[in-house]
């Protein structure tokens, strides 16, 4: 009866802790309710997000951890970091956010000196940064004159630091002018000033008498609310009475110089400053209470921009693909164990688990197209993703027909790996950032983008097969030849499906080429890539039919179609030409020196014989060259 | 009899569309690769539109082949499919699928040739309120004469930049005019006669401002080549004029043969059409507080006389323009937003791909579906008998 119940209780066990995870944060009873202010909405990089994105996105910039670590695993949720450089920033300068990594930029910044911090050595505050502040930006300038395919690792590093820097200072000035000593008193005070000064210019203007203190006065202000433009990244305040969603949101610059026009301080601006005033003086009533009044005026006011916002920032604090993560660990580990010992139960928690797992990915893929109105895929991001979903979605399909548990295991590695990729993607920016006006077209997105996914799914996944293939030669005993023989037509079935997705795909693609820019194929280099995974499945299918290969010869030659398929994917885009380019990866394009590599030390394995045991198998007679049969 | 089966059994192996296949590997691998350093367009035209790549033998002006190139590999692999077909397939509703997807691939490489030799591609470029009844190309220059001594409309000769070079004579098609190269520069830079290096530094005067000199040729896709000629004309054998001309020097000189007038330039091959384009007005959308691009689009006006044709329309991302064989798309801008670039493209196997391509996809949709059909009737059997 127990033997029976365990897997349940275990499947279940699992669930219960997903669930425990993933459920809405709770503030703490007392204290700021830093959860709250983290759904507030704000347009930055033009879209609505949730404070909460700000937070993690600028982080993520300035660390590529995205976390803000002041003692060791004790991470501060990324809105509270925010709120401090928001609205206290002189605290927010002394922590240590900024990570350098490059060992040059590291003498420049006194690296040496530091060498006394044990715990991160290579973290910085903004205050340590600013005897370095010019030197930076001079450093920075001169690495922007060399072309950005040709700069070297410290060129680009001083760069991203100049403008991690720079946004940084960016966001100190989202809400007020940095070093406002009480916003809500500055604003009173400015909005008194209006009407006078306003007087006192027309007066003026009229060559009439004017008060020049008021003159004066209204001067200040304005100058001081113009020089804010420059700091525009966070449009943090809706203006209800915009025509249209492009002027819907504004910059804090904006929206105090809009008083001068209308004579009222804008609503929006008033509850941030109520907000930034009890958060100084540490009234966490007083804010909670702001952050609640200011939520019931968006309701009232901007309705339509807030579903998303909620749902994102419980999208980041859930994250549904770290946890698909930890669940394809475990059927990794459930499935290949099941080899060992207790088959049945094991392969049954490792089918349970992995459906979990594939909910989990489905789900976050979906969430993600609803908060971005677009087909799965629009960056390499997503790809990733959506890569990776395919692959455990043909796996699934493979475990239904074979039930050998080979399909958990690859769904499992396809699983886990492409959302490790994933997640290092993340760090670059804004997953969900808007598209370039060339890709912005839902119906190529959701076929030419999806089906070539779907081809790199496919051709990835014979690949793991194959990799599948040649470890389990090396354990000679259990390597059957019936084992040979089912991996081999697995293998078979879906390079099959390889070839018919990139094909289709890369075609695809080819006519929206014709149809946007008037040429049906440009030698492009992502397009040459789509091209050479098709070339490679098609030749493993003709060696097939002509009887040059057999299953092991075509396991290696699927694990050759990793290689293809990871430089069609990422190569390409380390290339810096062409259409298609996201970026350079420096990272990244060591990583993937080194999975080639491993790609062909596997190879090579395969090619070794192994000393068989038992009587060989007779030898199948060779099918007839351009032959179907199986 | 014997002799055509010795040679037809080889070209209809499947072993040489393995090699084939494994050929246009390479060469798409390494054309790819060498796109970093010699651009897109360069690139297609040594690895993917020629017979074979060719390797300098250093210190002389030789090359040897080394690899073949796209039209081989492309043709051999065209020839080992029909004869495969003619050798080997029989007709039989198993194997529609298989001959439906290399029927399409034929014509897929059939009209991939189709495209190479007859697409023209062009780039139109209007500021607004500008009008023009002809495209240039972004690669190509022409040394071009006009007869100004019709009123109504101008007589245009035009000598393509590939005759060009240094010490030629070119009769004048249609005249009585030769021209004599003395230089030519293939890439050039115009500068100010006192930035010369010495004035003795080897240059082509274009003006009292400007001079050009050599510069090695680019292959960056963003740069245009700007060629300089040194060019006397004969008129019956005798000089009527001497004169530099470069196309990154718009003026055009003119000059009089026989108290006719006439013009000369150096300048971005022309492709004339029979109606022009007006920019009415051009827009750039951006996303809401960014400099990220939404949308660019073209309001233009079609004019053509002929057709009795004069309307508006507009232009943008993945909307194209398609008019008198030619398409117009939404390619760039410049100038602050106020002038719009036009791809303009001429290819009369345009609609080749897309029959090709429904070919392919059906006759793989057939052979798999077939495919997967009876596995899963195979496993069913299987899974019946195991029950």
């Amino acid at each position: 009866m127990i033997k029976k119940a365990a897997p349940w209780i275990f499947v279940l066990l699992v669930a219960g802790w997903l669930a425990s995870k993933m459920m809405p944060e709770k503030p703490a009873p007392q204290g700021f309710n830093f959860v709250e202010f983290g759904k507030l909405p704000v347009l930055v990089g033009g879209r609505v997000m949730p404070m909460d994105s700000v937070a993690r996105i600028s982080l993520s910039l300035m660390n590529h951890h995205g976390a803000y670590e002041p003692v060791p695993h004790k991470p501060v949720p990324p809105v509270a970091w925010l709120v401090n450089v928001m609205m206290r920033p002189e605290e927010a300068d002394q922590a240590r956010v900024f990570e350098i990594v490059n060992p040059e930029l590291l003498d420049l910044l006194g690296g040496s000196d530091r060498q006394d911090k044990l715990f991160a050595f290579n973290l910085f505050s903004f205050n340590e940064f600013k005897p370095f502040l010019s030197e930076i930006e001079k450093q920075a300038q001169a690495a922007e004159q060399t072309d950005a395919q040709t700069r070297n690792a410290f060129q680009r590093e001083i760069i991203k630091l100049r403008n991690a820097l720079l946004l940084y200072l960016r966001l100190k000035n989202s809400l007020q002018p940095e070093g406002s000593p009480d916003f809500k008193e500055e604003i009173d005070a400015f909005a008194q000033a209006v009407p006078t000064g306003m007087q006192a210019i027309q007066d003026r203007d009229a060559g009439k008498p004017f008060d020049q203190a008021a003159f004066e006065r209204i001067l200040q202000f304005t100058q001081r609310y113009q020089n804010l433009a420059q700091a525009r990244y966070v449009y943090a305040f809706p203006d209800p009475a915009a025509p249209d969603a492009t002027g819907r949101w504004q910059h804090v610059g904006e929206a105090l110089l809009g008083t001068i026009r209308t004579r009222r301080v804008e609503p929006a601006v008033g509850f941030y400053a109520t907000l930034i005033s009890a958060y100084r003086q540490g009234d966490a009533a007083g804010f909670n209470a702001a952050v609640s009044n200011y939520q019931n005026y968006l309701r009232r006011t901007v309705p339509g921009e807030l579903n998303r916002p909620d749902l994102e920032a419980w999208f980041n604090h859930a994250a549904p693909f770290l946890q698909a993560m930890v669940l394809y660990v475990l059927v990794f580990i459930c499935a290949v164990l099941s080899w060992l010992f207790w088959p049945r139960t094991l392969a049954r928690v490792a089918g349970w688990l992995l459906l979990l797992a594939f909910v989990l990915h489905t789900g976050g893929l979906i969430t993600r197209m609803y908060l971005q109105g677009r087909p799965p895929v629009t960056n390499l991001y997503s790809s990733a993703i959506f890569v990776g979903w395919g692959a455990v979605l043909l796996c699934l399909f493979l475990e239904r027909i074979y039930r050998n548990g080979i399909g958990n295991v690859c769904a499992a590695t396809a699983g886990f790996v492409t959302l490790l990729i994933a997640y290092n993607l993340q760090l670059d920016g804004d997953t969900l950032e808007m598209l370039r006006a060339v890709l912005d077209t839902n119906v190529w997105l959701a076929t030419h983008v999806v089906v070539v996914a779907l081809g790199y799914s496919s051709t990835f996944l014979a690949g793991l097969l194959g990799v599948i293939y040649v470890i389990r030669r090396l354990f000679v005993r259990s390597f059957t030849p019936e084992l040979s023989r089912s991996l081999g037509r697995m293998i078979y079935g879906i390079v099959c499906f390889a070839t018919l997705f990139s094909l289709v795909g890369t075609i695809l693609g080819g006519i929206w080429a014709d149809q946007s820019w008037g040429r049906f194929w440009g030698w492009d280099p992502k397009e040459n890539g789509a091209l050479l995974i098709v070339l490679w499945n098609a030749i493993i299918l003709h060696a097939r039919w002509g009887g040059y290969v057999k299953e092991r010869g075509i396991a290696l030659m699927a694990v050759f179609g990793n290689i293809i398929t990871s430089l069609s994917w990422f190569g390409t885009n380390m290339l810096g030409v062409g259409l298609h380019s996201y970026g350079f990866m420096d990272q990244a394009f060591n990583v993937l020196i080194g999975f080639i590599a491993g790609q062909l030390v596997l190879i090579g394995i395969g090619l070794l014989p192994v000393a068989s045991r038992g009587p060989k198998r007779p030898v199948a007679p060779l099918e007839q060259a351009g032959q179907l049969t199986k | 009899m014997i002799r055509i089966k010795t040679l037809f059994r080889p070209l209809a192996s499947l072993k040489l569309t393995i090699i084939c296949l494994a050929c246009a590997m390479v060469l798409v691998f390494v054309g790819t690769l060498d796109q970093v350093h010699i651009g897109i367009y360069e690139a297609q035209n040594r690895y993917f539109k020629s017979f074979a790549l060719f390797l300098p033998i250093p210190g002389t002006r030789f090359a040897v082949p080394w690899f073949p190139g796209g039209y081989v590999v492309g043709g051999v692999l065209l020839l080992n499919l029909i004869a495969a077909h003619l050798a080997r397939f029989k007709f039989s509703w198993k194997k529609l699928g298989i001959v439906v997807l290399h029927a399409g691939l034929i014509l897929m490489l059939v009209g991939q040739l189709i495209t190479s030799i007859f697409q023209v591609e062009s780039q139109m470029r209007l500021d607004e309120g500008e009008r023009k009844n002809f495209s240039e190309s972004p690669y190509f220059d022409e040394l071009a004469i006009t007869d100004k001594s019709q009123p109504d409309r101008d007589r245009i000769i035009s000598i393509p930049d590939s005759d060009l070079r240094k010490g030629r004579t070119i009769q004048v098609p249609g005249t009585d005019f030769k021209v004599v190269v003395n230089d030519f520069y293939p890439n050039s830079a115009l500068v100010n006669p006192g930035r010369l290096p010495s004035p003795a530094y080897p240059h082509l005067k274009l003006g009292p401002m400007a001079v050009a000199v050599q510069i090695p040729k680019t292959y960056k896709q963003d740069e245009r080549n700007v060629a300089t000629a040194a060019v006397t004309l004969l008129d019956k054998d005798q000089p009527a004029g001497s004169w530099s001309v470069s196309s990154g020097f718009p003026q055009p000189v003119n000059f009089q043969v026989g108290g006719k007038p006439f013009q000369i330039a150096l300048q971005p091959q022309r492709y004339y059409q029979p109606f022009s384009l007006q920019l009415l007005k051009f827009r750039h959308d951006r996303y809401a507080g960014t400099d990220i691009a939404k949308n660019f689009s073209s309001q233009v006006r079609l004019v053509d006389p002929a057709r009795k044709e004069d309307r508006e329309l507009s232009i943008y991302m993945n909307h194209p323009l398609r008019y008198a064989g030619l398409t117009f798309y939404q390619a760039g801008y410049d100038n602050n937003d106020r002038t719009t670039i036009l791809q303009v493209v001429q290819n009369p196997g345009r609609l080749v791909p897309y029959i090709s391509c429904g070919l392919l996809v059906a006759g793989l949709l057939l052979q798999f579906g077939m495919h997967l059909f009876r596995f899963a009737r195979k496993m069913q059997g299987a899974s019946a008998s195991a029950s």
